[in-house]
């Protein structure tokens, strides 16, 4: 599993909507290099079109 | 969104897409092509003059087509980046035409209509593909007329309608003539589960039930006065922590009415343009056609267009429904079968927000094993401070927050009055302060005015005021020099309907604010040094998949297991859905990959305590003491024991799910049971699930159990019937498996929790159920040899209990550990450094519990990466002059921070450990001397609060 030749120190995430928001603040807080690529000119996704979250009915921005 | 876009760590390229990937896992060559904006990002500011001056009116794609936008323009108010962009097939510059009016608008010349784009090389060691799904295409379904008739919606229509910044800026009127409808109609399952060529994908889109459900609470909230509100659904798929308990208090408003049955079409009134919605209510029989104002379809998700092409950049496949092809073969929903390149959300499958959420996490996780990390960061040199000794000088910011503020308060009024309250020097208001632009505003503002004391009158601090302290902190303003008041929670959303009022208060919140702010003291904040090591509590799938992540990303990881051996519930499984997999092999491999790895596992060993605090867990168990920087709980859950529902303990056919699992891992072929003839098996859904008596929970994973039992004994030849509420086969695959079950004849009859199925026997043995049959209005009676119970899932009342007392992780009223948040932050919770996986913090799946593993992983890993660990300065301290160690805070604080030390030979005070202290205040208000201070809650603070209102 692990790998042999470690050599890049960034990630590669495809897509700027919720997933993968989260998978580079992870990455980035574990002090990993991200680029985090998005094929609209915004980051966001879905959510970002959405109202409200249930059930905290939270701000979905 | 806002934290992604400010990170140091994470370059964001918008508006750009990868179009090769070559190399090997952990040296991946990446070629991501950027498309241009016609815009400089490094100039453009985001304010709007261009915008203004430009002449093309376009559908915005954003508000689904319902708003309009121009030809240059910001996608939405707090878009990241908040760069405009020029869409180039409608700007007015071009081979024959010559408009110029943006350049001509732009004062910082960001304008380049001859932007060729621009081609990155990228170096990475591993790629996170999240790119989502795309709404289905309700037009497709023409019986619908959606697209013919003005008045039916989409879901993703109708959540713009409903948001403040929409086009209709919160207000619900129906398109045809803007009138404020009374009675809409929700259409379940439009584009998914479907039956036939016309009617979409076969597969559950598993979000849209609970859309419909919020969005019904939503229209109540926004129009009081709606009359009435239908939501036509084929089963209420409400599985996932708390949407059982979401469901069942919708059905008690009483506008709202849930009718069973799909829609066969829709037609229009064309005088009235009103919907008439043909459909049979599946449980009356009748045939009727019920009248809308609107209707709303809830449009299901499909794979994304463009998976298709970026499989063959990224060497994956895509499955036959067009999403990335999942590797199962280590029941992880995140592995593709390329090694290095992992997946989460819906890019593979539909998941709702907290689960895309946690495999968000958990491909971070996964990914991180193939990259060199990047040095500590270093301390930034110096930083501007702006002095905050001497004379207060307060501003204040008021946020619209869309209409969901200003459409309520008086804006101009309020900030008449704030300019009026003492010290303050500066009053400004705007559409959205958290949006990337608001935050500048502030900054430029307390450096141009000399602000030291900034109070924003917004939303809720809970969400928001940790960006507002950044901001602040980055100009160089202490962040305690911040004040919050959420006018928004407080004032607009809860006196809607009286404005006027509302604005009052908002004006006394503001003066308490303002009068706290102006006695703030800066804070700093401590770091602590961090312990690089990781204790897993619990062997199952969940702490298994966490150990081997953070073993793999070379972090030392303690292993700790109750029972003798590592594997869990895998344990006591048959076969692992949807992949078919033998849990026995996939137990084996994950404990053969936790042997072989560095991972200290330790079987038959439990917790004796654990003292300190995030970074500096002291863990004593009965195998031996280590020290760890942060803990994992993945404890799992306990299966549900029925007492004497249906007859359970007393017939000796009545047996459970688990029970019955047990025996198919004993039978090769065909499967019997007590070795009798196996004529006919009844399973008894939801139970001890969904009762609000029990336990109001859906456990979620007993509808797809009872599906893969129900074909593996139909194949064995045995009749099946299922006695159900809802089958909620959601999850991966799920809905295909309950299809395919009904093509291999099992029988599925649905019963209510008011009329239970009735188990008859004779002696040891049931013989019979009785069922009240909904449509027929008989009771059927099923001669039957076996019956199931599909029990579900219940906390471990005494492992969590005991877990709470130690690490004060909260609970919920289902007896689970309560995550941070339910939807953003699924894995983590209030204790700071403790986290949670899998059925520990409720019901959930082999693949969901493996991907929160994975998810708890990547959060604990981010504490040990670094040296050390900042932490809150709002804590209590003592002024030990006035302290007489007399014991009581000690004695009162859950979270043992207080202790009395001995200062000098004789003289004991009490002293408070900053690290373990939550700066809740309850010694400060129990210390009889008033020796202890609640920082930044100060009674002095707190007066100054209560003064400004009394003042009046």
């Amino acid at each position: 599993m692990t790998p042999k030749a470690l050599k890049a120190n960034g990630v590669l995430v495809l897509g700027g909507g919720i997933a993968g928001i989260q998978a580079a603040l992870d990455l980035a807080s574990s002090q990993v290099k991200v680029y985090l690529v998005e094929k609209t000119p915004s980051l966001g996704g879905r959510m970002a079109q959405l109202d409200k979250t249930f059930p905290t009915m939270d701000c979905a921005i | 969104m806002m934290d992604a876009g400010r990170h140091p760590n994470i370059d964001v390229l918008t508006n750009a897409e990868l179009i090769r990937l070559g190399g090997f896992p952990g040296n991946f060559r990446a070629t991501v092509k950027k498309h241009p904006r016609y815009v400089d990002e490094s100039l453009c500011t985001g304010c709007g003059l261009c915008v203004e001056d430009c002449p093309v009116v376009v559908h915005n794609e954003f508000e689904v087509g319902m708003g309009a936008r121009k030809a240059i323009y910001s996608p939405f108010a707090q878009a990241v980046p908040n760069t405009h962009i020029i869409d180039r097939e409608n700007c007015l510059n071009g081979d024959f035409l010559v408009c110029t009016n943006c350049m001509n608008a732009c004062d910082r010349n960001a304008i380049n209509y001859d932007d060729p784009g621009e081609e990155l090389q990228l170096d990475v060691g591993a790629v996170v593909v999240a790119t989502g799904f795309d709404v289905y295409d309700a037009s497709a379904i023409p019986s619908y007329g959606y697209g013919l008739y003005d008045n039916v919606l989409t879901n993703m229509e109708f959540e713009r309608v409903l948001n403040a910044t929409g086009p209709t800026h919160g207000h619900i009127v129906r398109p045809s003539d803007r009138r404020v409808p009374k009675r809409i109609a929700f259409v379940q399952c439009v584009g998914s589960r479907g039956e036939g060529k016309e009617a979409g994908c076969e597969y559950c889109s598993r979000f849209c039930c609970m859309n419909a459900i919020k969005d019904c609470l939503l229209v109540k909230q926004h129009e009081p006065s709606i009359e009435e509100l239908i939501v036509f659904y084929i089963d209420m798929r409400a599985a996932g922590k708390g949407f059982e308990e979401f469901y069942q208090r919708s059905r008690e408003m009483p506008e709202l009415r849930y009718v069973r049955g799909r829609p066969a079409k829709i037609f229009e009134d064309p005088a009235s343009k009103d919907l008439l919605i043909a459909v049979e209510d599946g449980e009356t029989g009748e045939v009727g056609r019920v009248r809308a104002d609107m209707v709303v379809l809830s449009t299901g998700a499909v794979a994304a267009g463009s998976n298709a092409g970026l499989a063959g950049v990224l060497g994956i496949d895509c499955d036959e429904n067009g999403f990335f092809k999942v590797e199962t073969r280590y029941g992880s929903p995140l592995h593709t079968a390329r090694e290095g390149i992992y997946i989460c959300g819906c890019a593979a499958g539909v998941n709702d927000i907290s689960d895309s959420v946690a495999q968000g996490s958990g491909a971070a996780s996964e990914a991180e094993k193939y990259v060199v990390k990047l040095p500590a960061p270093e301390e930034p040199e110096e930083k501007p401070i702006i002095d905050s000794s001497g004379p207060p000088r307060v501003g204040i910011f008021l946020c619209h927050c869309g209409i969901n503020i200003a459409g309520v308060l008086d804006i101009d009024s309020l900030k008449a009055y704030a300019e009026g309250l003492p010290d303050v020097v500066y009053v400004e208001n705007n559409l959205f302060l958290c949006a990337d632009d608001g935050q500048r505003l502030i900054q430029e503002k307390i450096v141009e005015h000399g602000l030291n004391r900034v109070v924003a009158a917004a939303c809720t601090p809970r969400t928001h005021e940790p960006i507002f302290r950044e901001s602040c902190e980055q100009i160089g303003l202490n962040p305690y020099l911040f004040e919050m008041v959420n006018v928004r929670d407080q004032c607009s959303w809860v006196h809607t309907n009286v404005p006027r009022i509302a604005t009052e208060k908002a004006k006394d919140l503001i003066k308490m604010g303002v009068a706290r702010a102006r006695i703030l003291q800066p804070l700093y904040r401590q770091s602590i040094p961090v312990k690089q090591s990781v204790l897993v509590v619990g062997g199952g799938v969940a702490g298994m998949s966490a150990a081997l992540n953070l073993d793999a990303q070379g972090i030392k990881v303690y292993l700790i297991e109750k029972k003798g051996r590592l594997g869990g519930k895998l344990n006591n499984l048959a076969r692992v859905y949807p992949a078919n997999l033998s849990a026995f092999e996939l137990s084996r491999t994950m404990v053969e990959m936790v042997g072989s790895s560095r991972v200290e596992a330790m079987a038959s060993t439990e917790i004796a305590s654990i003292t300190g605090y995030i970074g500096n867990f002291d863990v004593s168990t009965t195998n031996g003491n280590f020290k760890v920087g942060s803990i994992v709980l993945a404890t799992g859950g306990d299966i549900y024991a029925p007492g004497d529902e249906f007859e359970y303990g007393r017939y000796e056919n009545v047996i459970t799910n688990q029970e019955l699992e047990d025996i198919l891992y004993q039978s090769k072929g065909t499967v019997e049971i007590g070795g009798d003839v196996t004529g006919t098996v009844a399973f008894i859904q939801c139970v001890g699930s969904r009762d609000p008596g029990k336990n109001p929970a859906c456990s979620r994973f007993c509808c797809p159990t009872t599906i893969k039992q129900a074909i593996r004994l139909r194949e064995s030849g045995v009749n099946v019937v299922v006695l159900h509420r809802d089958m909620r086969t959601v999850g991966a695959r799920a809905e295909e498996h309950y299809r395919h079950a009904r093509e291999l004849g099992v029988r599925f009859v649905r019963y209510t929790p008011e009329r239970p199925p009735h188990v008859a026997g004779d002696g040891t043995r049931a013989r019979r159920l009785e069922i009240r049959e909904l449509a027929l209005g008989r009771t059927l009676e099923i001669d039957v040899d076996h019956v199931v119970l599909a029990a579900g899932m219940v906390p471990n009342e005494t492992s969590t209990a005991r877990l709470q007392d130690i690490l004060k992780v909260p609970r919920g009223a289902d007896g689970f550990f309560m995550e941070l948040h339910s939807k953003l932050g699924p894995v983590e919770t209030t204790t700071e450094g403790v986290f949670v996986a899998g059925c520990v913090s409720g019901p959930k799946d082999i693949a969901d519990s493996i991907a929160q593993g994975a998810a708890a992983a990547a959060k604990a890993a981010a504490i040990v990466t670094h040296e050390t660990v900042p932490i809150e300065p709002t804590t209590c301290t003592v002024q030990e002059d006035l302290c007489r160690a007399c014991g009581k805070c000690v004695e009162i604080c859950d979270f043992h921070a207080p202790a009395i030390v001995e200062v000098s030979p004789g003289v004991h005070v009490a002293r408070i450990n900053q690290a373990l202290c939550k700066g809740c205040g309850t010694c400060a208000s129990w210390c009889p001397t008033g020796a202890i201070v609640s920082l930044h809650f100060t009674d002095e603070q707190i007066n100054s609060m209560m003064d400004a209102l009394l003042a009046g």
